[in-house]
């Protein structure tokens, strides 16, 4: 294996985009951006979803191309026509899911995109040229494991190493710390840092601050597809690249009115699902909303889940409305007055290709059947158009496809679906990911009534300001734990981070090396911070 | 095709031409235009075609075909396929028969083949249902299974003999010159356009097909749904089975081999995906009219039956591949459009 | 424990359990009727499922790649009835030229099938449901409904299925049955070895990925296809050298014992998973089934067809319930052995050896 020898940043930029532009029907998904990457540096990309982040990586990565602007590789223009030439270039780019075979083994994963290794496949030196680019990036793994079964982390150590095997030169990281745990992120930024001082520029896209802050040399963001800036690290501060993001001061739309605790709604005691979360313990009241605050990957989700039956707690106990529950299907949940609003909206939430109307009423279906089980539609339309006027959902037709909607919108369409049930118990998950900041608003202001009407409310966000300025009390989580509760006046961002992180070394999930964290305390600690 | 023509760009302000000419372009008009130059064309070549006995004879022939087109577009549309409806109907035939040949009384011998075929649904269901196997694979098992055991039943005979009153029911007309067979049809369709079409149950038909997850997580009950569907498909795939007995007037091991063909092409060619979610009982009912007439007309003809299964086949093909490249077609076209338009705005 | 658990991961597992369930009705059979395990069965065996083995191995290439090939049989047929009639015509014509003959018509059917899918984007279950009816339909059109006839065929073919390549004591080697194995050997050599056998893998693994990866993804189905319908013509060939007398309906039916051989074989439906050797075993198991319900008199013999539909059902069942649970088992094993420090596997490193 060749490695092209290490450059120092002054050779001047390795890659390049200028005043590229792409647009798709109906929307101008990116105008006239251009930013460089220099060999050597960790270069992050920021950006709200739908700033254009997936669109730009498509382009470097050859899967579109530009309407407008030009690609230069060393100084020189080229043109990507497919993910094999951008390969050919050195150019590559790992994703928060990695893309790996898993019927294949770890070795043949990372070379089964090499066309130079001989008319045959040998597969001795296979392994053992696996073997040495693992122990390259320090990732203890069995070659001959097929990736079926590797945990996420080891799946994301598997797509670096092939990366590195193809002489990368540019390599593109989409989120690749949204399904870690802080023990595994640290070992990947170990990774990444190794990769820096071989000389690879790195285009780094992630979405929480603190850690891009820990990793970048320089942050660029993106926001509605357009250039904002770029800078060094140094030179910008949190508030600074918020603002930017969203184009706006960050405090100035959250509106929490106070409202009274009602009565006691669910208490839940030793809550666990076995390998996912343990004891979760915790008393939900009435017109109260209670946040769950951590980092992605502490299993919040999950205790949502559990509640509304998808993935049914192992244990533990559920008192609800005063009777012991055990809550198996989400029919059982609904009928209790538990509602559940994901935070995978397009897969999880609604059915794209199918009217607002339908998608309104899907849980409520039973209640607009006649007596022969035929649907009543007036009924049915007249309830999407309460709601619409409720809601003030901006959509030219009820009966339009759902998937025409834009995403704030369809976050109301979602909401409706499950207030129509009228619910005790709503547990709201990620509600204002990726939606615009007036429906943002809009969605908090719907939260504030809900709770000032006597409804529960769990709120699942990882926007920090958010859980703060919404909750009456937080629930922190960390690795599937319950990590503390915190009332309203107590809970400010540092204890909220602090908790949610933990400290450095007591992590218990399997990492990269499959070792404890306790073990492991070493490499944490070779992390630049 | 007027693709290349510039009256498109007229789409950008629709109007009522316009909408005629997005209704036409819809499958649903595609099939309604295939279907009045197939009907002209027989009856410009064949006389006898436009007699009203040919038309019922039509539907006596294909009349087992047609209703389990009817539920297999439930279970396409709901994202499934059950491709042993044949088998199922040559092992309730074969019970039936086998249980008369045993002197069992002739009406309890029909409600056991009938019985046989919600078993073998049932069958079919739990493993889809329950234990999560792709329909794909268990139903061609079972396509092989229920027609391996309908040939342990008859072995290598034919057994006939069936009473009067039960041959007259596929053979003779019943009501005011009706055949049973018609009469099967239209409740048939009614029927099946009300539930898929109007009812709660429909809905859920469709949701499933769209996104079984999005319907798991709002309480639609996929299981049941898909359990149901396949203890349909089973009892009326006996149903059907049973009917061609009576039609036929005896019964073999190798009965309707081959028909799940003929019906998923039926069913495909109506418009309906074959990834589930879209398509309608109107497109079905007028593809399996177009097909119906289409036989017809090259029975007529005295185009043999061989050749009318190729043709099938053909057609089977056609119908996913056409949308295909007329999607194909219109996206470069669109592209080419959006890519001239950038130029003139840059010029 | 771990150690064997590092040595043999599930799908090695199923492999041996397959062998193991191949020795364990040989022995209920050889309970059941007498002199059952004799070179005689062996020898009926070799030919009864010479022709199978090389049409599962077929269509495992196909089921590699999340496709399915329901036209097998339909190639079979066709390709053993034109070979038929050109020899039938022509008696001189080298052996060598019929069967590339053979494979070259199964090839060009496998095209066609390989287009509709790869570059038409249509799913390869309605493709090959259709071409199983057309391919047929012009056999039959092609044919006026006559029969190959055996008395018509040259010498050295009629003579073909009799043919030992050698002979240990009473176990004859049949050169038909070489055939199949020759083909089952080249096709798991290419499979382990060839770069374009690993993307067989890697596109029916994980389709997406595929695709990110740069892969001409369209064209390595499309060459599935094709080799599948060229083994198919070869089988074809075997047919007719099996058989001699070529009906119109030769080969009816074969998709179904193929694909049953395939997933029997450990062959995943989903894609991704299974080998040549693996469809072998698979129709070895089928054959051994049939041949001693045959010699079973209180069996009907009809109970063949209804048994095979009922083992594709148990064995892809296995796969996926029995399969998963083994690889989270091995998978929680993985991690547990990870974590362990390592001295721990230090010290079995002399097993290893062992």
């Amino acid at each position: 294996m060749t490695q092209s020898p290490p450059r120092s940043p002054r050779d001047g930029p390795i890659f390049e985009l200028r005043g590229v532009s792409k647009s798709f029907p109906g929307v101008q998904a990116l105008s006239d951006v251009s930013f460089f990457l220099n060999p050597g540096e960790v270069h992050a990309l920021i950006g709200e979803n739908g700033a254009g982040k997936s669109t730009l990586i498509k382009i470097m990565t050859g899967i579109y191309a530009p309407d407008q602007g030009e690609i230069l590789l060393d100084g020189q223009p080229v043109q990507i026509r497919n993910s094999m030439e951008a390969q050919t270039l050195g150019i590559a780019a790992i994703y928060q899911e990695p893309m790996v075979f898993p019927d294949l083994n770890v070795a043949e994963n990372i070379f089964i995109s090499h066309a130079d290794r001989g008319p045959v496949v040998r597969w001795g030196r296979m392994y053992k040229d696996a073997r040495e680019i693992l122990d390259r990036l320090d990732v203890k793994l069995d070659v001959r494991q097929p990736a079926r079964g590797l945990t996420l982390a080891a799946q994301q150590a598997v797509e670096i190493a092939k990366a590195i095997s193809l002489d990368v030169r540019v390599l593109i990281m989409d989120e690749p710390t949204a399904s870690l745990s802080a023990h595994e992120v640290a070992q990947l930024f170990r990774i990444v840092n190794n990769l820096r001082n071989q000389g690879v520029a790195i285009l780094f896209i992630g979405h929480r601050l603190e850690e891009v802050f820990q990793i970048a040399d320089r942050v660029t963001v993106l926001r509605d597809g357009r250039w904002i800036s770029s800078a060094p690290r140094a030179d910008v501060t949190t508030e600074q690249v918020i603002r930017e993001m969203v184009g706006r001061q960050i405090d100035d739309f959250f509106a929490k009115t106070e409202t009274n605790r009602g009565e006691l709604l669910a208490s839940v005691r030793g809550l666990t699902r076995d390998g996912v979360f343990s004891d979760m313990n915790f008393d939900v009241y009435k017109g109260e909303v209670l946040g769950f605050a951590g980092l992605v990957g502490a299993r919040r989700t999950d205790v949502g889940l559990a509640l509304f039956g998808i993935n049914p707690a192992t244990s533990g106990e559920i008192v609800y409305e005063d009777k012991s529950v055990n809550i198996q299907s989400p029919e059982q949940a609904m009928r209790l007055g538990i509602a559940y609003v994901t935070e995978d909206r397009r897969q999880l939430g609604l059915v794209l290709p199918m009217s607002v109307v339908v998608n309104v009423t899907l849980p409520t279906l039973p209640r607009y059947l006649n007596r022969l089980g035929l649907v009543k539609r007036s009924q049915e339309a007249a309830t999407a158009r309460t709601y619409q006027e409720k809601l003030s959902i901006r959509t030219p037709s009820l009966n339009g496809e759902v998937g025409k909607l834009s995403g704030g919108n369809q976050q109301k369409v979602v909401l409706s679906k499950w207030l129509n049930m009228e619910p005790k118990l709503l547990i709201l998950d990620e509600p204002t990911r990726g939606i615009d900041v007036r429906t943002k608003a809009e969605v908090h202001h719907i939260i504030n009534d809900l709770a000032a009407q006597g409804l529960a409310i769990i709120l699942i966000s990882s926007d920090l300001p958010e859980v703060l300025a919404m909750s009456d009390r937080v629930i922190v989580m960390r690795e599937g734990r319950q990590m503390g509760i915190f009332p309203r006046d107590e809970a400010t961002q540092e204890t909220i981070m602090t908790t949610a992180m933990g400290q450095v070394g007591t992590a218990n999930g399997a990492g990269l090396n499959g070792q404890p964290a306790t073990e492991g305390g070493s490499a944490d600690s070779e992390v630049p911070l | 095709m007027s693709l290349s023509q510039p009256a498109a760009p007229a789409t950008d302000s629709p109007g009522f031409l316009d909408k005629a000419w997005q209704r036409l372009k819809s499958w649903e008009g595609m099939l309604l235009a295939v279907l009045l130059i197939v009907v002209v064309f027989n009856a410009v070549n064949t006389p006898s075609y436009l007699t009203f006995g040919n038309w019922v004879n039509l539907f006596q022939l294909y009349i087992e075909k047609i209703i389990i087109a009817l539920i297999m577009t439930f279970i396409i549309i709901n994202g499934e396929i059950d491709l042993s409806v044949a088998s199922i109907m040559a092992l309730s035939a074969a019970l039936m028969a086998f249980l008369h040949e045993k002197e069992v009384a002739f009406p309890l011998a029909v409600l056991i083949g009938l019985l046989a075929g919600l078993v073998c649904g049932l069958f079919n269901g739990f493993w889809i249902a329950f234990v999560g196997l792709p329909s794909l694979v268990v139903t061609l098992a079972t396509l092989i299974a229920y027609r391996g055991l309908a040939l342990v039943l008859v072995q290598d005979r034919s057994i006939g003999n069936f009473p009067v009153w039960f041959s007259n029911l596929g053979q003779k007309p019943l009501v005011g010159g009706l055949p049973f067979a018609l009469i099967l049809f239209i409740a048939g369709v009614a029927l099946a356009i009300v539930i898929l079409q109007y009812s709660g149950f429909g809905r859920s038909v469709y949701v499933i097909g769209n996104n079984k997850d999005v319907a798991r997580y709002s309480g639609v009950n996929v299981r049941g749904v898909k359990m149901w569907l396949f203890i349909a498909s089973g009892f009326i795939a006996g149903l059907a089975g049973i009917l061609y007995a009576a039609h036929l007037g005896a019964m073999r091991g190798s009965t309707a081999d081959g028909f799940e063909l003929d019906i998923i092409t039926m069913v495909l060619l109506g418009g309906v995906s074959i990834f589930g979610g879209t398509g309608s009982l109107w497109g079905v009912l007028l593809s399996i009219l177009i097909i119906l007439n289409l036989r017809n007309g090259m029975g007529l003809a005295n185009i043999s039956g061989e050749i009318q299964k190729g043709f099938v086949g053909v057609l089977l093909i056609l119908s996913v591949l056409a949308p295909n490249i007329f999607g194909r077609v219109q996206e470069s076209y669109n592209r080419r459009r959006r890519l001239s338009a950038a130029e003139t705005a840059e010029a | 424990m771990s150690f064997l658990m590092r040595r043999f991961r599930p799908e090695q597992l199923r492999v041996l359990v397959l062998v193991g369930v191949l020795v364990a009705i040989l022995i209920f059979f050889q309970t059941q009727v007498e002199g059952f395990v004799s070179p005689r069965t062996v020898n009926r065996l070799q030919t009864s499922i010479a022709i199978i083995t090389v049409v599962a191995v077929a269509e495992t290439l196909v089921i590699l790649t999340r496709n399915i090939d329901l036209s097998v049989g339909s190639i079979v047929g066709f390709a053993a009835y034109f070979v038929g009639t050109q020899l039938s015509r022509n008696n001189d014509m080298s052996p060598l030229l019929i069967v590339l003959m053979a494979i070259s018509v199964g090839g060009v059917l496998g095209a066609i099938n390989g287009v509709l899918v790869s570059y038409g984007r249509v799913p390869s279950i309605i493709v090959t449901l259709g071409t199983l009816a057309i391919y047929r339909t012009v056999l039959v059109e092609f044919s006026n409904a006559q029969t190959v006839l055996t008395s018509r065929l040259p010498e050295w073919l009629q003579t073909l299925p009799s043919i030992n390549l050698a002979s240990v004591g009473s176990f004859d080697v049949r050169l038909i049955f070489a055939m199949a194995l020759a083909v089952v050997i080249i096709f798991q050599l290419a499979l382990t070895y060839l770069p374009y056998g690993r993307r067989l893998y890697a596109v029916g693994s994980n389709p997406d990925a595929a695709r990110i990866a740069g892969f001409p993804s369209q064209r390595i189905v499309f060459f599935a296809f094709v080799l599948c319908g060229a083994l198919s013509g070869l089988a074809g060939f075997m047919f007719l050298g099996q058989y001699g007398n070529v009906t119109v309906v030769a080969g009816q039916g074969m998709e179904l014992q193929a694909i049953a051989a395939a997933v029997v074989g450990g062959v995943s439906i989903l894609g991704g998973t299974g080998s040549a050797f693996g469809a072998l075993l698979g129709a070895a198991l089928i054959g051994l089934l049939e041949q001693g319900l045959r010699r079973m008199p209180q069996i009907d013999e009809f109970w063949r067809y209804a048994l095979l539909g009922f083992l594709i059902l148990i064995a892809v069942a296995v796969d996926t319930v029995v399969m998963n649970r083994l690889r989270a088992i091995w998978a929680r094993n993985e991690l547990q052995m990870a974590a362990g420090s390592d001295q721990a596997t230090e010290q079995e490193k002399p097993a290893h050896v062992a």
